[in-house]
Order: structure tokens, then C-alpha cells, then sequence
């Protein structure tokens, strides 16, 4: 089985992590081997110690990619959740693996300073926090992402499923039951109908 | 969006003149009716996915109601999964619009879209035809149905009649029910009673003296009726010039049908392992080439099918050698088969590949059938009516985004839709493959 990588990016907390599990989900179930390199799990172990200085953030994503380098070639699929706020590294990643699929999490700061699942967009607005990505820290967001999902007009499943279907346009995933999603009753049914009108 | 399925433009502008759709008539004298040609062939499934991609089926995958699996010859009935190409809908929710779509053929099971999708034709089970699954309650509570059952009313035109208009009221039932819950940018609904009737008795148009050509109008009258009511409707809201009518194909009376792979068989192109075969699992390694539905030929390659024992450097010769058989094909003294076209000539794109080498369009009376069992190139009519690559039509109110050419494709109304809503065709998030 030929592994790839599936790199989310975008703003803290745009719904990269909820994504990544979604998708982990569904390629499980389809047999595949999947690790996820979420980046608050991955900054308490492959990356501790790293601070978020533009420097240590390159750090920080250049090891999540030499992980995702290694996994997917050897034919896991390697799902990292990151905000990657640099294009340039995220390009440098791109260009060191093989089958690099780029994910644009994509949400507007007002809606993410709503969400504020972890309360950080107050904490950072108010200068509590220093080097938050989207406040005081840039995010350049990929200008040709693979998938653009707009995780403030799409559900979860929406966006999932985005996904799922261009891996399976790139040939990267495996479609249901080898490419049909009938069930044997089903397909019996439609064979049926399409008799009675003639079409077959 | 209105969508008629199969009705042919030489038909609504008969009904438009005679006054049998006074709405129609009244919108389209606002703005422009055009006849079209459809993708090929042209049936639905393909007619629809193309409508809802805006790409040919060389991007999009879909070639037809039947296609085979990969690397065997099992038979595979091609699902809305199986599109390799993102729909209007999706272009439109990355642009945060919402569409809502009811009984879209070629959309089942339903997926996930910016909106309400639910399936038209083929879908089988209403649990799996409905994106968002909230709304199923919504179709239980309004008695939503899918489809005519084709088996028990094809014989049976007063059950037929009776059926088409239950139809039309649960459409327009869940267009109301959607209309005010939903909010939308895009609603889409089609109507494919109209293909049904046209199969099953489109005697009844063509003859007046039939008797069911009275029902036969009075169906259309409802049916206009429906497009007048979603026009009025759209209207009080402010925004009627976007307003758009089309069909999928066109139709026509059947005369005969043409089994194509008989006449492969006749003339030693295709051969089985067994005598009097009913698959084509039981394909011969000397077969050259077969048919699937309607008028599909594929050269049986090496290295594409199991068995294939043609090389790339014999398909040309092929398919120039067949084009010529098909084109001198005649029932009598009337010629059967209008044009065929090389699949390098009217597909185009990453899914090319699985396409067929060659596509007949016959004459309008000679419906095309890839059945294998058939025994002999003509068989009696089974049903009375069958589709037509030319004669759909599409009416529009926008005549300023009508494409300055005079001849029109089905292809060319997709980007008028998004357009008319400030969004340009193609989709930044689509694989660069496509």
C-alpha cells in the first residue's frame, strides 16, 4: 500500500484536530495504516522544549514533515495538524515527501475568537499570550491547497467528506467496497429499474 | 433551476405555441428558449453529471447507467460516489452559498453539499437519498417518493397518470417545506415524470387520436403549472431574472431496437467462450470489441481488459474498420446510424481512459441497446419512446450570458448558473489532475 501525508494547516483552532480525527476515523475503517501528528500532542514530545519564535516554529514543522517523510514512505498514511503558519516551510515539507496532500483549514478570526475552545484568543488579545498565530503572529495561508475547507459555513462531515473524495480523486484512498457503494439488494434493485425503463 | 427530464425542444415549443404551457411560454418570451445538444451518450446519468460538474465525462467518469469494474468484465452500475469531479454546489458552498437540490438524478447514495441534496433516479432507499439526514422526517411527513414503480405501471396508463401526478405534488410539496426552512442561494428541482411518460407512451403525444393524448397534455399542463408556481414564487422574492429551465436529452418514438453487439458478433468482432452467451464474462480472447449501453463500443485492448488481445498499434486501424460498418448500417433503405464519434474526439481529461473508443448516435427511431443475449441486429420496440443526443432545450432569462454562438450544448449552461450568481466556473480546490 503506498502511504502519503496529509498536512492540515490553518488557524488555531479553525477545526484542524477534529478534521484530522474524522479522516483518521474513515481510513481506519478502510484498512489503512494512519498516525496522527497532532501539534499540541507533538510539542509535548518530538518537539518539547521548542518555543514559538518564527525559528522554533520552523523547527517545530520541519520534524512534524522528516516524521511524515518517513511514514509515508513506507506506506502509512501520515495525517499532521498543525498550524504551519509559514508557507515556506509548509513548501519545504511539500517538496521532501512524495505523495503531500495540503489541507487549508479555513475560518474567519471572528468566528474563531468566538469558538475560542481554549479560551487563548481572549488570553492573546488581551496581551496575556505573546506570539499567538492570527493576533500577533502572521498566518499565510497555502494560495493552492489540495482541499480548502470553510470550516465556518461546513460541517464537520461536510468537510470530511471533501476530503475523503479527493484522496479518492488522487487515487491515494481507496474507494468503498471497490468503487461501488451499493449493497447487493441494492444494485439487484437498480438493475431491475433500469431494465423496466429500457436502459439496459 | 426547473428541470425537465427528456423533454425534447421540438415538443415544449409545440406545447408553448398551443397553449398546453402558458407559463413557459410567457417566461421564455422574456428571454430566450434554445434547442441543445446533450454530453454523450445521451442518457441521464451522464446528461446530469455533466449538468452538475459542468465538465464532460472524460473529467467527471461517468459514462453511462452500466459500466464494468476495473480489470474484469462484472458489470457495475456506477454510483454518485463515483463522480471524480466536483459539482456546481461545491463551487458554490466554497463561495459560502448554499444550494438546495430535489430529486437530482445520478446523486444517490446522497452526499454531504453546501445545502439539501436530495436523490432523483436511481436511488433506491429514501434513508440514503437526503443530505442533511434531518430532513428525512421532513419527506416521511410529506409522503415524498422517489420514483414511478416503473414495473407496475408501464402497462397500466391510468395507474401511469395517477402516479406522474402524485409525483409532481410531493415535489412540490418539499419545495415548499425547503423553500422557507432552508435559506439558499441556488434551488434546484427536476422533474423526471416526464422521462417515464415519454418511455412508456410517447404514442400518446405523437398520435391524437390515442386514447391517452388528452392525459398526455394534461400531465404537461401540470407540469407547467409547477414551473409557473416556482417562477411566481422565485419572482416575489425580487430575483426572477435568474431564472433557468432545461431538459437532459431529447426524445423520440421508437421504431426499433438495435442490438450492437449482435451485429459485432455477426461480423466476428466479438466471440465468446460459450455458444449462445448472455455476459460478456464469457468473452473470447479473439473478441476485438463489444458494446455496453447504449451505444458504447470498447476495442477489447490488451492490457486494459483480462482477455484483451488488442495491441495500441492495431486500435486505429479498428476503429476506422467499425466507424465504417456502422455508418453503412441500414434497416432497409433508411440508414440507422446518424454519426459515430471517436471517444478522442468528444472526451477530454483525466478519466478519458475508461472511456469508449467509439459512440453511436443513430437515427432518431433506432434505439441502441449493448444487450448481449440479443440474437439478430433489430428487435420490436419494448417501449414507445427513446432518447435523442439532440433536441433537449433550455430556456433562460439571462440572454446576456448566453454564450455568443449558435449552436448550444448542455455543457454551456452550467457556467450561465454560476455566473448568474457572481461566481466564475472552476474550483481552486479541485486535484490539479482534474
Amino acid at each position: 500500500m503506498n502511504g502519503f501525508t496529509l498536512w492540515f494547516t490553518g488557524l488555531p483552532c479553525s477545526g484542524k484536530s477534529t478534521l484530522a480525527k474524522r479522516v483518521e476515523e474513515i481510513l481506519l475503517e478502510r484498512g489503512m495504516n494512519v498516525e496522527v501528528l497532532d501539534g499540541d500532542e507533538v510539542r509535548k514530545n518530538l518537539t518539547k522544549g521548542l518555543g514559538y519564535s518564527k525559528e522554533d516554529r520552523d523547527t517545530n514543522i520541519r520534524r512534524i514533515g522528516w516524521v511524515c517523510k518517513l511514514l509515508s514512505r513506507n506506506g502509512a498514511v501520515a495525517i499532521a495538524a498543525a498550524i504551519s503558519p509559514y508557507a515556506e516551510i509548509r513548501n519545504e515539507v511539500r517538496a521532501s515527501v512524495d505523495r503531500f496532500v495540503e489541507v487549508y483549514v479555513k475560518a474567519e478570526l471572528d468566528s474563531l475568537v468566538e469558538r475560542d475552545v481554549k479560551g487563548m484568543y481572549k488570553k492573546a488579545i488581551a496581551g496575556e499570550i505573546k506570539n499567538f498565530t492570527g493576533v500577533d503572529d502572521p498566518y499565510e495561508p497555502p494560495e493552492k491547497p489540495e482541499v480548502l475547507v470553510d470550516t465556518d459555513k461546513e460541517t464537520v462531515e461536510e468537510s470530511t467528506d471533501k476530503i475523503i473524495r479527493t484522496l479518492e480523486m488522487l487515487g491515494y484512498v481507496p474507494t468503498v467496497e471497490g468503487g461501488n457503494e451499493y449493497s447487493p439488494e441494492e444494485e439487484e434493485e437498480i438493475k431491475t429499474r433500469l431494465q423496466d425503463l429500457g436502459y439496459i | 433551476m426547473v428541470g425537465l427530464d427528456g423533454v425534447p425542444h421540438s415538443m415544449i415549443t409545440r406545447f408553448m405555441a398551443t397553449g398546453v404551457m402558458p407559463n413557459l411560454r410567457d417566461i421564455a418570451a422574456r428571454g430566450r428558449i434554445t434547442e441543445m445538444t446533450v454530453t454523450l451518450p445521451e442518457i441521464s446519468s451522464v446528461s446530469w453529471s455533466s449538468f452538475m460538474t459542468g465538465k464532460n465525462p472524460g473529467v467527471h467518469g461517468i459514462f453511462g447507467f452500466t459500466d464494468l469494474h476495473d480489470g474484469t468484465y462484472k458489470q457495475s452500475f456506477p454510483s454518485f460516489r463515483e463522480l471524480r469531479s466536483e459539482t456546481m454546489w461545491d463551487r458554490l458552498g466554497e463561495e459560502k452559498m448554499r444550494s438546495v437540490v430535489i430529486n437530482q438524478p445520478a446523486t444517490y447514495p446522497a452526499r454531504p453539499i453546501h445545502g439539501v441534496l436530495v436523490s432523483g433516479f436511481v436511488a433506491v432507499h429514501l434513508e440514503r437519498s437526503v443530505f442533511p439526514a434531518q430532513y428525512l422526517r421532513t419527506l416521511r411527513d410529506i409522503d415524498y417518493q422517489i420514483d414511478v414503480d416503473a414495473e407496475e405501471v408501464r402497462n397500466d396508463p391510468p395507474a401511469l397518470f395517477r402516479a406522474l401526478g402524485q409525483l409532481l405534488d410531493c415535489r412540490r410539496r418539499l419545495l415548499d417545506a425547503l423553500w422557507d426552512e432552508e435559506k439558499w442561494n441556488l434551488m434546484e428541482i427536476v422533474v423526471t415524470g416526464t422521462d417515464r411518460l415519454h418511455h412508456f407512451l410517447f404514442d400518446a403525444y405523437e398520435d391524437e387520436s390515442h386514447p391517452h393524448h388528452g392525459d398526455f397534455l394534461d400531465y404537461y399542463r401540470r407540469v407547467d403549472e409547477l414551473v409557473g408556481y416556482v417562477h411566481g414564487k422565485f419572482a416575489s422574492l425580487g430575483y426572477e431574472k435568474n431564472f433557468f429551465v432545461l431538459s437532459d436529452h431529447g426524445f423520440c418514438r421508437t421504431k426499433k431496437e438495435v442490438f450492437v453487439n449482435a451485429v459485432l458478433s455477426e461480423l466476428g468482432y466479438l466471440r465468446f467462450t460459450k455458444p449462445g452467451s448472455k455476459s460478456l464474462e464469457d468473452i473470447s480472447e479473439n473478441a476485438v470489441a463489444f458494446a455496453l449501453d447504449p451505444g458504447r463500443i470498447y476495442i477489447h485492448r490488451r492490457g486494459r481488459y483480462p482477455r484483451g488481445s488488442v495491441s495500441e498499434s492495431e486500435v486505429e486501424k479498428l476503429k476506422t474498420e467499425l466507424t465504417s460498418v456502422f455508418e453503412a448500417m441500414t434497416d432497409g433503405d433508411q440508414p440507422v446510424i446518424r454519426r459515430v464519434f471517436d471517444g478522442n474526439e468528444v472526451y477530454s481529461g483525466p478519466q478519458a481512459s475508461r472511456a469508449p473508443d467509439l459512440l453511436l448516435v443513430s437515427e432518431h427511431g433506432y434505439d441502441l441497446k449493448g444487450r448481449v443475449a440479443a440474437d439478430t441486429a433489430f428487435g420490436e420496440r419494448r417501449l414507445q419512446g427513446m432518447h435523442t443526443w439532440d433536441d433537449a432545450f433550455f430556456v433562460t432569462l439571462r440572454t446576456d450570458l448566453m454564450p455568443d454562438k449558435d449552436e448550444f450544448n448542455l455543457l454551456d449552461v452550467p457556467p450561465q448558473i454560476l455566473r448568474s450568481l457572481d461566481v466564475q466556473p472552476g474550483n481552486p480546490s479541485e486535484p490539479k489532475s482534474c
